[in-house]
């Protein structure tokens, strides 16, 4: 006989605590929190104590930049003081991970500004929960020429790129979006008809 | 267009079925709760992605339907259908969401249940699989289209023009999604979560967008009454055997300017409810939802001057249902050149015998598939049993005769 899919099972408290600790992560289920934990049962102790030491750090010492809110371990993120970035550019993203993408491209040589997420109503994030005021005041006092929007091209994050850019306007900043439009190596005939539609809109001189 | 098959599996109280459909008529019949009305649903769900009649998904599946080792319960529906350019294989799998996926953040799950398509054996998105199998419903509960909600009329032009034009499928869930964020920002207001500053700059974006996306679709709306109302300036009354037409009223909630004429184009209808939307800031801002555009609408059906809703006999809204529905049918042929499939559920058992004859005239038209079903023989004449397919239900099973 099968157990019902939800009755406990016969473990010893400090394996079903893991398990279910595991479980809370994004897209792990019971399965792989099960075999997440039984592999770390059988490995080295070493590996679960360099695990263990890890997750502390990452809540000990990591912390949001106080200029940029990029993550950082120090006051100021390694962006923000390295001389040899573009003082006055700022690439306002939504999250840590976009800044690193931006970054891989090796294209960017300024400052960031991370918002921490994007207006969604629905989901109760206004412009009070984001960096958003943070941002209006570095613009103010730092000497900075031109924002570039990289929020994400979907509703919520159009959403807040309109917000931020009504705020900047009267401040006679120039202001920038990323272009939307076909990806590189990509087959026109294989675009959605949206991204084509924007791709054609914003088509430049050559 | 026409379907050539209807394959189900654990689809309700279908175990298992694997049907093959003439493209002419067939009348399913046999007692009740047999399973006729099952097999009408399951092509509406293959067209439409919904269902005209279950609650949650989860009525859906059937109760013991069991997964293949490991794997989790699912009902199958596929389909072959030939249209008039191409033949298409559409398949969807109704599948039971696992616990521990439904409390994913991400996935946000409308009930328990995720629907899985594909066309021609590759994965395609919800949006992608309306329209390619055009079919117009007809069933006794239609009468709700004329005496019930503004939301039953409103779903009746949308689920047409939907199965016509992609771009309205997406536009729609667009402009609901657009709607849902908007009224979350009202609501903050009303209930003073939020200080009330700056107001029209956080407003900006959505307002902009909402109007864009409606002013679309009441283009769009505006053009289908029209056709279906030159369309019912003859249906109606041949359908009745009177000479009355059937009359459509759109009835905007945005009371745009005279000038524009009868039908407006997307840009003057967007502009029009850009300023309405302006202009009742404050009454927002207090009730906490968006109060105009293409989600606050109505239809109204009048003949001789008389709406039908409120005054109409049973029999009379019978009447006008059905007309809307064949109304329905003729556009999406006149606008695509390919008829769709009809589904007739228990259709004669509340006809008089003039009506009667109208609609059997109206699908015994060549190029015209058409699934009936009815509890009874005794309704048809023999000439026209003998013309058609006729195909017993019984316990979830399909015989042919």
């Amino acid at each position: 006989m099968a157990l019902p899919p939800n009755a406990p099972l016969p473990l010893v408290e400090p394996v079903a605590r893991l398990i279910e600790a595991f479980n809370q992560l994004p897209s792990i289920g019971p399965k792989t929190a099960s075999r997440l934990t039984f592999f770390l049962l059988r490995a080295d102790a070493e590996v679960a104590q360099q695990l263990a030491a890890a997750l502390t750090d990452l809540k000990e010492q990591v912390r949001l930049c106080k200029r940029c809110f990029n993550i950082t371990v120090d006051e100021l993120c390694p962006i923000c003081t390295n001389p040899s970035r573009d003082q006055s550019m700022i690439c306002v993203v939504e999250e840590p991970l976009d800044l690193l993408a931006i970054e891989r491209t090796g294209a960017y040589r300024g400052l960031y500004h991370v918002l921490h997420g994007h207006i969604a109503p629905l989901d109760g994030i206004y412009r009070e929960q984001l960096k958003i005021d943070d941002l209006i005041q570095r613009v103010r006092t730092e000497p900075i020429t031109e924002v570039i929007l990289a929020t994400n091209p979907n509703t919520e994050g159009e959403a807040t790129a309109y917000l931020i850019l009504k705020d900047l306007v009267p401040m006679g900043v120039r202001t920038t979006r990323l272009a939307r439009g076909l990806p590189t190596g990509g087959d026109l005939e294989w675009a959605d008809s949206d991204t084509l539609g924007s791709a054609l809109e914003g088509r430049r001189e050559l | 267009m026409h379907v050539s098959s209807l394959t189900l599996r654990d689809f309700r109280n279908y175990a298992r079925l694997e049907l093959d459909l003439s493209p002419g008529i067939s009348l399913f019949y046999g007692p009740n709760a047999a399973g006729k009305t099952t097999l009408l649903e399951a092509l509406f769900l293959l067209a439409t992605t919904r269902s005209p009649r279950a609650s949650s998904d989860r009525e859906l599946l059937r109760w013991d339907a069991g997964g293949e080792a490991g794997a989790l319960p699912f009902a199958r529906i596929a389909s072959d259908v030939h249209r008039l350019s191409q033949s298409l294989r559409l398949e969807m799998l109704i599948q039971l969401r696992q616990e521990e996926q439904a409390n994913d953040v991400q996935l946000r799950p409308q009930g328990n249940v995720q629907k899985l398509i594909r066309i021609n054996r590759k994965p395609v998105r919800a949006f992608d699989l309306v329209g390619q199998l055009r079919v117009v419903l007809f069933t006794p509960a239609d009468l709700e289209l004329v005496h019930g909600a503004p939301a039953q009329r409103r779903r009746y032009l949308d689920l047409t023009l939907s199965q016509l034009d992609p771009h309205y499928v997406r536009t729609l869930a667009y402009y609901n999604r657009l709607l849902q964020q908007r009224n979350s920002l009202l609501r903050a207001w009303r209930e003073r979560r939020r200080p009330r500053r700056a107001v029209d700059d956080e407003l900006g974006y959505w307002d902009a967008e909402l109007c864009k996306a409606g002013g679309y679709i009441l283009a769009e709306r505006l053009q289908a009454v029209a056709e279906l109302n030159s369309i019912l300036a003859t249906l109606h009354g041949d359908l009745t055997g009177t000479a009355e037409p059937l009359v459509i009223g759109y009835v905007p909630r945005l009371a745009y300017p005279a000038e524009l004429g009868d039908l407006p184009d997307a840009e003057q209808l967007r502009a029009a409810l850009h300023a309405a939307l302006l202009h009742c800031r404050t009454d927002e801002l207090q009730r906490g939802q968006t109060l105009l555009g293409p989600h606050r609408d109505d239809l109204t059906f009048a003949v001789a001057g008389v709406n039908l809703g409120l005054y109409g006999s049973r029999g009379q809204q019978r009447s006008v249902a059905l007309a809307l529905k064949l109304a329905e049918a003729r556009l999406m042929t006149q606008r695509s050149g390919d008829a769709p499939v009809l589904l007739l559920d228990d259709l004669l058992s509340e006809l008089d015998m003039h009506r009667r004859r109208h609609v059997l005239h109206t699908i015994q038209q060549p190029q015209q598939q058409t699934l009936l079903t009815a509890t009874d023989l005794s309704d048809f004449e023999p000439e026209f049993l003998h013309s058609i397919t006729r195909l017993r239900v019984e316990t979830a099973q399909v015989f042919a005769v």
